[in-house]
C-alpha cells in the first residue's frame, strides 16, 4: 500500500554548506520528519517553476514557513521591516489557489497560513510589535522556546474555539512555540478558530466549507506534538483512498 | 500535465537568512531548472527509507550528485579520504532498485552513476587520483573539471551527445566495475564517464554534472522517456 504523497514548498535561496555557496531548492528537514513520522511520503515543491500542474500528483500539501508575503498582495504598501521573496510568493499563491480549488488537503504553517489568508482575500499585520506593543511571538534567534529553561520570548499558550475542526483535533488549550513577527489580521474566507490569549493574535485559521484546509501560526513540526501532520495525513490518504499506516487496523 | 521527475536531495547543515547548521533536504536550483527547461516538472526527494512507494506518482527518476557511496554497499572498507552518508544511501538504493525493476527512466549523475553501478553488482574506486595520478576530475574545492569525453559508437550517450563532447565534472571516486551494465562513455585516462543498461528502455548514468550546463540533450532525453512513460 502506497502512503499518501505530501508535498511540500520549499525556499529557493542562496545557502552555504561545506565548502558550497549557491543557489538551492531547500527545506528544513523537520517538516520532512514531520511528513514521514505520520504515516505520509514528503515531496518538495520548489518555487523556481510557477505552475500548478503538480498538484495532479499530491494527495495533500503543506505549505511551509518563510518570509513575508508581499503586502502588494492585499494592496498595502511595504513596512520597513517587511522582507518579501517574490518568486516565492509568486508560486506558492498559485498553488494555494489551486489546491483550494482541487479540494486537496492543505496544511498551512507560519508563513503557510499567512499565505492561505492572503489568497482567501484578507490581510496580514506586517509587524506585530507595531500592534500588540511586545516581541513575545517571536523566539530569540537560535533557540528553542519549548525548551524548559527558554525565557517566556516565543512561547504562549492558544486557545481554541469550541465546535471548530481543529478544537476536534488539539482540544481547548495548548502551549505553542512561536516564530513570527507578522500575523494574520483579517483572514477572509478562513474562520479564525484559535487564538494567543494574551494578545488576540489569531494562531489558527480553518476553512468552513474545505475537507481540510488548516493553518496554524506555530511550528509543530519543531515538536513532538504532531498532531496537525497526522491530521493532515488522514484527510489526504482518505481523498486517495488510502489508508494512512498511522490508523491501519 | 507534464511529466513529473523525482530528483534525490542532499542533506546538510545548511546557513541561510537567520539559520546556521540547520539540517536540510536541499538540492542546487541547477537540476530542477534542467528539468525545466527540458519540459518536465521537478519535485525534490529527500531521504526516506521507509519504502520506494513515491515512484508509483513518478514519470522518471534523478539520482543526484553527493557524497560518497557506503564502501560496505560494495563489500569493501571504507578508505580514508571516503565520506559517506548512510540515510541517503539507503534510501537511494530502494530508489533505484524499485524503479529498475518498475522499468522507469532513470538518469544517474555522478554519485547517481556509481549508485546505479553498485545497484548493478559493481564496484567503485574510491580515491582517482591515486589511481590516475592527477587532480583533472576535481580540480579544487568548488571547481569543476573540464574534460573531453569518447563515447561507445552505437551508444545512446553518442547519440546524444553528438560532437560537443565536453563534460563538467567533480568527483574523486570513480566506477571500477560496472557490474551488470555497459561502460558507453570515458575520460582519457580510462575513468567511465558514462553507464547504459540496453535491457530498460532509459538507464543512464554520466559521472559529469549535465545540470550545471541544463544539457538539454541528457534531460531532454530523460524527459522524452518519462513522456513516453507517463500513462
Amino acid at each position: 500500500m502506497r502512503r499518501p504523497l505530501i508535498g511540500l514548498t520549499a525556499y529557493a535561496q542562496q545557502v552555504q554548506y561545506g565548502s558550497n555557496d549557491l543557489m538551492a531548492g531547500m527545506l528544513p528537514m523537520t517538516y520532512v520528519r514531520a511528513v514521514h513520522a505520520t504515516g505520509g511520503r514528503a515531496v518538495l515543491i520548489t518555487p523556481d517553476d510557477p505552475n500548478t500542474d503538480v498538484l495532479e500528483s499530491l494527495d495533500g500539501i503543506v505549505f511551509s514557513g518563510g518570509g513575508d508575503v508581499d503586502p502588494a498582495y492585499w494592496g498595502a504598501p511595504r513596512h520597513p521591516e517587511t522582507e518579501v521573496d517574490p518568486a516565492r510568493d509568486e508560486a506558492e499563491l498559485l498553488l494555494m489557489r489551486g489546491a483550494l480549488d482541487l479540494g486537496l488537503p492543505i496544511l498551512g504553517v507560519c508563513r503557510g497560513m499567512q499565505v492561505m489568508a492572503v489568497v482567501g482575500g484578507g490581510t496580514l499585520h506586517q509587524h506585530l510589535p507595531d500592534v500588540i506593543g511586545h516581541e513575545r511571538h517571536r523566539a530569540a534567534a537560535g533557540t528553542d522556546p519549548l525548551a524548559a529553561d527558554a525565557s517566556a520570548y516565543g512561547r504562549h499558550d492558544v486557545v481554541v474555539q469550541p465546535g471548530s475542526r481543529a478544537h476536534d483535533l488539539l482540544g481547548s488549550r495548548l502551549t505553542v512555540n512561536s516564530f513570527h513577527h507578522q500575523a494574520v489580521d483579517d483572514p477572509g474566507a478562513f474562520r479564525p478558530v484559535g487564538w494567543c490569549p494574551d494578545d488576540r493574535v489569531i494562531e489558527i485559521i480553518e476553512h468552513p466549507e474545505r475537507s481540510f484546509a488548516l493553518g496554524v501560526q506555530w511550528h509543530p513540526e519543531r515538536t513532538p506534538d504532531l498532531r496537525v501532520f497526522a491530521a493532515l495525513a488522514e484527510a489526504a490518504a482518505d481523498r486517495a483512498g488510502l489508508r494512512p499506516a498511522a490508523v491501519a487496523a | 500535465m507534464r511529466p513529473i521527475i523525482g530528483i534525490t536531495t542532499y542533506v546538510v547543515p545548511a546557513t541561510f537568512g537567520v539559520w546556521h547548521d540547520l539540517p536540510a533536504a536541499l538540492l542546487p536550483c541547477d537540476y530542477v531548472t534542467a528539468v525545466r527547461e527540458a519540459g518536465g516538472r521537478a519535485v525534490l526527494l529527500p531521504p526516506d527509507d521507509q519504502d520506494a512507494d513515491v515512484l508509483a506518482r513518478l514519470d522518471g527518476l534523478v539520482l543526484a550528485g553527493g557524497p560518497d557511496l557506503e564502501p560496505g554497499r560494495y563489500g569493501a572498507a571504507s578508505e580514508p579520504l571516503t565520506e559517506s552518508h548512510p540515510e541517503r544511501d539507503a534510501g537511494e538504493f530502494a530508489l533505484a532498485r524499485r524503479a529498475l525493476a518498475m522499468d522507469l527512466p532513470v538518469l544517474g549523475v555522478c554519485r547517481g552513476m556509481q549508485l546505479l553501478t553498485v545497484a548493478a553488482g559493481g564496484r567503485l574506486d574510491q580515491h582517482l587520483p591515486d589511481l590516475v595520478g592527477h587532480e583533472k576530475h576535481r580540480p579544487a574545492p568548488g571547481v569543476y573539471g573540464e574534460l573531453v569525453a569518447r563515447f561507445a559508437p552505437g551508444s545512446r550517450i553518442e547519440a546524444l551527445m553528438g560532437d560537443d563532447r565536453t563534460v563538467h565534472c567533480y568527483h574523486h571516486q570513480g566506477v571500477a566495475d560496472p557490474g551488470t551494465l555497459t561502460v558507453t562513455g570515458w575520460a582519457d585516462d580510462g575513468t567511465p564517464e558514462a553507464v547504459e543498461d540496453p535491457d530498460h528502455r532509459f538507464v543512464l548514468g554520466v559521472q559529469w554534472h549535465p545540470e550545471v550546463v541544463r544539457d538539454r540533450r541528457v534531460f531532454g532525453a530523460l524527459v522524452a522517456a518519462a513522456s513516453r512513460a507517463a500513462p
